[in-house]
């Protein structure tokens, strides 16, 4: 029995998170609706998330969907739930470079991270990898070094 | 003085002059990834200790360096960013500093210069470094020179918590820096605090022996 996860979504109506999978075994494309329940506009979405990582039902099913993914879809559920337009809350995990993160409260500030480790896991060796080195070493030939831009004379206060 | 600066209850800040002991503290922006690259250092002996009230996480690893073993504690913070300033206790008796940026994010590489501000008004020579992080995200960005580092004077390392790169090198030359400067500290602020909480003391005891003989000499002219 094998199920490889293609891409995840969610519903509205009832809140649902879906899920399109191929059946290894056929090798048939298949689509899963889980309804999300016990999940309300005040619940926490990464317990939530944790959850239904690890139901009993469904986890086969989920077990390449990473934890963080699950846990953005559970914030876009529940940014509906509060009366928030998909837009909008779409919107709030995309990353903007010049924006001052310490100013945010501490949920803003996890959805960022949240955006920030789309990339992270993709880029990370884990102890386990084949590869792995834990005191990994690499020198950057300094010579052919250029001047960063974020050094200009303007901003001299630095 | 020095201690009521470094008051937290839960923590016995005295520990830091034992000879054993260092305190490293990381400084830098929300979201920069402090926090990633102690865990991508520590890994198994990842085991932080949470001091929510006081927006702080605490790290405890033990280091060899030279024959010697060495308990490092490692201070990060857990939100105080968002006042872009640390609370003193935070500086207390610090033996190093790692500063961290976001080769990502302009902003936070901006910010840099008041941190190391902020640094140098507690502990003007401790060693410090300066980490550009993320480079995984864009390697592009080591063929670039960040000119904050070279100003300061200070080290200077390209780094990435999620490939790795340099994470080990840097901590490890950093608990090295903190045992050094321990062993020939050359700024004395905490020990000249100390010294000077003694000193006002004696004057204190000096003074009520001079009050005492004022008031008997005063008497008989009263009488
Ligand atoms: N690509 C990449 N992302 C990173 C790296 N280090 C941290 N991050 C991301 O940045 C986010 C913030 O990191 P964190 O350690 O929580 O930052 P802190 O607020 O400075 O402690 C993490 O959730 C990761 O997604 C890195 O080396 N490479
Ligand atoms: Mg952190």
């Amino acid at each position: 029995m094998g199920f490889q996860a293609k891409r995840c979504g969610v519903q509205f109506n009832p809140p649902s998170i879906v899920l399109v999978y191929i059946h290894t075994d056929t090798n048939k494309i298949r689509k899963r609706i889980i309804p999300i329940r016990n999940f309300f506009k005040h619940s926490d979405c990464s317990t939530a998330a944790e959850r239904l990582k690890n139901h009993p039902r469904h986890r086969g099913y989920l077990d390449q969907v990473p934890l963080h993914q699950l846990e953005k879809l559970h914030i876009v559920l529940r940014d509906h739930m509060q009366g928030l337009s998909l837009e909008n809350s779409l919107a709030s995990f995309q990353l903007d470079p010049d924006e001052d993160l310490n100013k945010l409260e501490d949920e803003e500030l996890a959805r960022k991270k949240g955006q920030m480790d789309t990339l992270f896991e993709r880029n990370r060796k884990r102890k386990d990898d084949p590869d792995f080195v834990y005191d990994l070493e690499v020198e950057f030939d300094k010579s052919k070094e250029e001047k960063c831009s974020w050094d200009e004379e303007s901003d001299e206060d630095i | 003085m020095a201690d009521h600066i470094g008051c937290i209850p839960e923590l016995d800040q005295k520990k830091y002059d034992a000879r054993e002991q260092v305190k490293i503290i990381c400084l830098g922006d929300s979201a920069v990834g402090k926090s990633k690259l102690m865990e991508r250092f520590l890994m198994d002996e990842f085991r932080p200790q949470q001091l929510s009230t006081y927006a702080l996480t605490l790290y405890k690893h033990t280091a060899n360096v030279g024959n010697k073993t060495v308990a490092v504690d490692f201070w990060d913070t857990a939100g105080q960013e968002r006042f872009q300033s640390m609370h003193p206790s935070y500086y207390h008796k610090a033996h190093a500093c790692i500063m961290v940026f976001d080769v990502q994010r302009k902003i936070t590489y901006k910010n840099l210069a008041n941190w190391y501000k902020e640094l140098r008004e507690y502990r003007p020579e401790i060693p410090c470094c300066v980490v550009a992080n993320k480079i995984d995200a864009d390697l592009k960005v080591t063929q670039r020179s960040f000119s904050f580092a070279k100003k300061q004077g200070l080290p200077f390392y390209f780094v990435s918590a999620a490939d790795g790169t340099n994470v080990v090198k840097m901590f490890r030359e950093m608990i090295n820096r903190a045992v050094d400067y321990k062993q020939n500290p050359s700024d004395f602020m905490d020990e000249v605090l100390e010294e000077l909480e003694n000193f006002d003391l004696e004057k204190k005891e000096e003074n009520s022996e001079a009050e005492e003989d004022e008031l008997k000499a005063e008497s008989p002219e009263l009488a």
